[in-house]
């Protein structure tokens, strides 16, 4: 792209020298020198970002002897799909897959409907206890789960959870950031709208699923799918609150197999193509989904900063 | 007066109906767990059998504990240093896609910096694990290149919490970068036409204009950054190993390791009172530093 204009560019000293030679000259050079620089940079970075991961996926390709050879391996050596078929069975990642499939499905749906609920009943005027409700509900956004996890773990034991994928479900199932960013988003339905469906007879419910649900699908979407990655990635509380291998959810099964230190363990020589073949399959779900989520991840991040 | 009230809250009852769910969850995991841990901090607790009142034992063993003590440096130097050397890159990043020449290239880039963001600690730790390895690594075989290595990155302490700060500056950047270039999207455009007019080059008005307007969100951000300090657990729980240990391990992780490990929970539910009393006192500065919690 980059034709004979290049050659223009002074380097070095030759830009101090040029900076002094007049505004309009100045102007063209220095900032075409600067957008080289940024392209550059750009460039670079991106690099950081994706050959850790083509490393990852070309190693999950390789052979088994191949993929522990030494040398640096962007290409799959001796392609094989060996790795793949070895994590998903003989260590029997699918059952973890299907665990965290279930988890995150229902974890999600119960997260979005309660969040749009609430939201719904903090949007109300007028209506008695509204403030007590709407500030038992931002309080709980101060207090970190993981800084509960002990109590937590009591209260998962108290109540029977421990072991049972509901533990799971349950945890973070509400949180007050979802509840405050669709209260946001309800907030910006004309109050009048919902004002004339109720002079013509609605009940509440009704016009909350005729008229909000459907004018704040943006930000239904948008909790949504922070959601689905966040309950995807879900990792402390497994560890807090499953003990049986049966329930383990993907990361938790994939923790065990990519942390083990390689050769050290003697029992079980899992090859590093066995490994990576396991982050290829906890990654993909995410990577197929990004493209979608793209339209709405600027807006929940801007929306959300409060929660990180 | 008080019928009237009545009547609203009958004609509304699904109203009420709909947000029961969410007040009872907050109870019974939040609230609860809030009381239940004050309560175990001054217990202890038998494998077997009920817990017993033991007064602020728990504390006073806390505070004579070396280990806590470690960990509380390490949690020090790994969240400082991500705070710190953390500070900038985003912020390069977000003035960098915004002087992108073209669209689709931002849209490029600004893609694959947030990716790492979408994965989890297990993944980013074990794939790092891997590329980190003495043997064979890609970053080691990268090194032997320039002929410089093999370095011990996960068995060495230094070397180890110098990981632990690089890799969430890695992992992070993108997603403090949308918040930057966000903040620099609703910079008026009439700022840059001035500026040109009066003949300031594209990198003076990012130095001049960008720069200082992005002060208030980088004040925002940074004082969100301390708050994340004292929750560091996934990143070091999957990258630790025990040649390292005692040089990583954070707060949150030796919690875990007496409360779920060794069954300590009276131990560590009073290191986590102190961590949420701290965490809670530090929340109450930056909401008044930042003005958040105002618009409600």
């Amino acid at each position: 792209m980059n034709d004979a204009s290049q050659l223009e560019v002074p380097l070095g000293d030759k830009v101090l020298d040029r900076d002094t030679s007049g505004p309009a000259q100045r102007e063209g050079n220095s900032d075409r020198l600067f957008q080289y620089g940024v392209m550059a940079f750009l460039v670079i970075l991106m690099m950081m970002m994706i050959v850790p991961f083509w490393n990852v996926v070309a190693v999950a390709f390789s052979g088994p002897i191949a993929s522990m050879a030494r040398g640096i391996i962007l290409w799959p050596r001796e392609f094989s799909a060996e790795g793949f078929r070895i994590v998903w069975v003989n260590l029997n990642l699918q059952q973890a897959f299907i665990n965290s499939v279930i988890v995150t499905t229902i974890g999600t749906v119960l997260h979005v409907a309660l969040s749009c609920f609430a939201a719904y009943v903090l949007i109300q005027r007028n209506l008695p206890g509204k403030t007590i409700m709407l500030v038992f509900i931002l309080a709980t956004m101060a207090i970190p789960g993981e800084l509960i996890m002990i109590p937590l773990y009591i209260v998962n034991k108290q109540l029977g959870l421990l072991n049972t994928l509901w533990a799971l479900i349950f945890s973070g199932m509400i949180s007050g950031f979802s509840i405050l960013l669709l209260r946001n988003f309800f907030a910006g339905v004309p109050y009048d709208l919902a004002e004339s469906a109720k002079i013509d007879g609605a009940s509440d419910f009704r016009i909350f699923r005729s008229i909000y649900l459907p004018l704040s699908q943006a930000g239904i979407a948008t909790i949504a799918l922070f959601e689905l990655v966040s309950r995807w990635n879900q990792f402390l509380p497994v560890i807090l609150y499953i003990n049986d291998s049966s329930k383990y959810t993907l990361q938790v099964a994939l923790n065990a197999l990519v942390t083990e230190n390689l050769g050290t363990s003697g029992t079980s020589m899992v090859t590093p193509n066995v490994r990576m073949a396991g982050i290829v399959i906890a990654i993909l779900p995410l990577v197929i989904l990004y493209p979608f989520m793209q339209k709405y991840f600027v807006k929940g991040i801007t929306l959300g900063s409060v929660k990180e | 007066m008080l019928r009237h009230t009545t009547r609203t809250m009958r004609s509304h009852a699904w109203l009420y109906v709909m947000i029961l769910p969410v007040i009872a969850y907050f109870l019974i995991f939040v609230y609860y767990p809030l009381y239940q841990g004050a309560a175990s901090s001054f217990q202890e607790f038998k494998l077997l059998g009920t817990a017993e009142w033991i007064g602020t034992e728990n504390y006073l063993e806390v505070w004579q504990d070396g280990t806590f003590w470690q960990v509380v440096k390490n949690t020090l130097l790994i969240g400082g240093g991500i705070l710190v050397f953390g500070f900038f890159p985003p912020i390069m990043v977000a003035l960098a896609l915004n002087e992108a020449a073209t669209l689709l290239f931002k849209k490029l880039a600004q893609t694959t910096v947030y990716l790492p963001h979408l994965f989890s600690w297990v993944v980013i730790g074990g794939m790092w694990i891997f590329l980190l390895s003495p043997g064979g690594g890609l970053i080691n075989e990268l090194l032997a290149l320039i002929n410089v290595g093999p370095v011990r990155f996960l068995t060495n302490t230094t070397w180890a919490r110098a990981t632990m700060i690089g890799l969430p500056i890695w992992k992070d950047m993108g997603y403090a970068a949308i918040i930057y270039l966000a903040s620099i999207t609703s910079i008026n455009p009439s700022l840059y036409e001035a500026a040109r007019i009066d003949g300031a080059s594209r990198f003076q008005q990012m130095y001049q204009i960008t720069l200082p307007l992005l002060k208030p969100t980088m004040k925002v951000v940074f004082m969100l950054n301390i708050l994340g300090l004292l929750r560091i657990f996934d990143q070091i729980f999957v990258m630790r190993n025990p040649v390292v240990q005692g040089g990583i391990d954070v707060i949150m992780t030796y919690v875990y390791d007496m409360g779920i490990q060794r069954y300590e929970l009276g131990f560590a539910s009073a290191i986590s009172v102190m961590v949420l009393l701290t965490t809670l006192l530090l929340t109450a500065i930056v909401w008044r530093i930042t003005g958040f919690g105002r618009d409600d």
